[in-house]
């Protein structure tokens, strides 16, 4: 080809739609330092993104920002109340869920005391995790680590996946536990930071819809508070796949 | 500001976004590949409208398109290494990530071209998004595009459409639209080239 035929066609191959022929004659010629095509591959390059930006402005839902940070692992600033909230539900829905050991009677006695003061808060709560009684949530423990921790993982394709666990690890200084999203065959999804609270125990929520079936597990692992991009030490794995 | 004032609302939003923000976007970059963690909140600011605008646009599914959201910027979070914040263009390399985790999933869902999902990779490598010249994304261009688009032919705006939001390849569009491929061929290039030439006045 010509450099005025590959000229032509510089867009489309941008855009990943030549046919395999065409497309390595092209990929050769601009490996042959072809300045000019080169530099209209830059020119082509500019045009897509012109073409792409034209489309018609579609707001997305407020709630999309929080899901790419944590997406990243990170926080937003503004989850600083969120936390205590979470601390709080993580007490609520432990009792609930009657994961607390008898023997912890002077844990329960502190639950119960911390239950009384945020009963205002509850009603927000509900808000969060109310599909925990719908038919269609489904419902995995955690296990197979030498020494668990104990837990519960509720995925609701509509509304997101909650985990609650207890018998955690003690934390070192610095680290917070990290959730995980393992899509089947993929590689783990950061889902967010937590810290656990005084009992061992914690609950941690990503928001937004899921893909029940091609989301293979739900782990929570040990990493530097700030998260990371993928899981360091794993202690807690449920195969939401299996059951 | 006044050209604003030819553009309906939403285009001239978006056009907005890529031109204007093309030369503060180096401090932004810098902080990106310092994996600041502030950084991801003004990218979204910056960003997040227009990645959701186009995803949407090609999916039509607001569900599907937050979650492909949530994946172009994780990719451009984990990739950010090879940007050239000197002289690197993000707003260009956010769309083509946007879009090609959208045409990636379209083609997903209908069983078209397994083998494509390296390719686009490929295309969108950051490296490839810098020393663009200093016109390339300016507000005159998107002002032409736009005038541009009205000098297309029905069947013209018809294949553009269909190989920037679907991701099809002209073998694909002669057998969407029943057409010879190179009646189709000739739609496509005709087409490029009137978007290319009024672009290319308006740099000059």
């Amino acid at each position: 080809m010509k450099c005025d035929e590959i000229k032509d066609m510089l867009e489309l191959y941008a855009l990943g739609l030549l046919d395999p022929e065409e497309k390595r004659e092209i990929d050769e010629h601009l490996r042959g330092a072809c300045e000019p095509c080169n530099r209209g591959l830059k020119d082509a390059l500019a045009m897509n993104a012109m073409v792409m930006g034209s489309v018609a402005s579609a707001p997305p839902p407020r709630r999309l920002k929080r899901r790419v940070l944590a997406g990243v692992g990170i926080e937003p600033k503004r989850w600083g109340w969120l936390g205590l909230l979470a601390t709080a539900a993580m007490v609520v829905v432990a009792m609930w869920l009657g994961v607390q050991e008898r023997e912890r009677s002077r844990d329960l006695a502190d639950a119960r005391q911390s239950i009384l003061q945020i009963t205002s808060e509850r009603d927000r709560l509900e808000q969060a995790l109310s599909y925990l009684d719908e038919p269609e949530t489904k419902q995995v423990n955690f296990g197979g680590a030498p020494r668990p921790p104990r837990g519960k993982v509720f995925v609701n394709s509509r509304k997101g996946v909650l985990i609650v666990v207890s018998n955690l690890p003690k934390l070192p200084a610095g680290k917070a536990f990290e959730m995980w999203l393992i899509p089947k065959g993929g590689s783990p999804r950061p889902a967010g930071v937590f810290q656990p609270s005084r009992d061992g125990s914690g609950m941690n929520f990503i928001s937004g819809p899921v893909d029940i079936a091609s989301l293979g597990a739900v782990a929570v692992s040990i990493e530097p508070a700030s998260g990371s991009n993928t899981p360091t030490e794993v202690i807690a794995v449920a195969d939401t796949a299996g059951s | 500001m006044t050209v604003l004032n030819y553009l309906p609302a939403g285009l001239a939003f978006a056009l907005l976004q890529v031109a204007l923000r093309f030369k503060e976007d180096g401090a932004l970059a810098k902080r990106l590949k310092a994996r600041d963690p502030n950084v991801m909140g003004e990218l979204y600011d910056r960003y997040g409208r227009l990645a959701y605008s186009l995803i949407f646009r090609v999916v039509r599914n607001g569900a599907v398109a937050e979650d492909l959201v949530q994946e172009t910027f994780l990719r451009v979070w984990n990739r950010a290494q090879s940007f050239d914040e000197q002289r690197g263009a993000l707003g260009p390399w956010i769309l083509t990530v946007a879009r090609n985790r959208a045409i990636d999933h379209l083609r997903s869902t209908d069983g078209r071209m397994a083998a494509g999902a390296l390719e686009l990779d490929r295309l969108e490598n950051p490296a490839l998004f810098s020393n663009f010249e200093d016109s390339a994304l300016s507000i005159d261009r998107a002002r032409r595009l736009k005038d541009a688009f009205q000098k297309l032919t029905a069947s013209q705006r018809e294949v553009i459409e269909l190989a920037y939001y679907e991701g099809l390849s002209q073998t694909e569009m002669a057998e969407r639209l029943k057409q010879p491929l190179g009646t189709v061929k000739t739609w496509v290039r005709t087409a490029l080239k009137t978007l290319r030439e009024e672009l290319a006045e308006a740099a000059a």
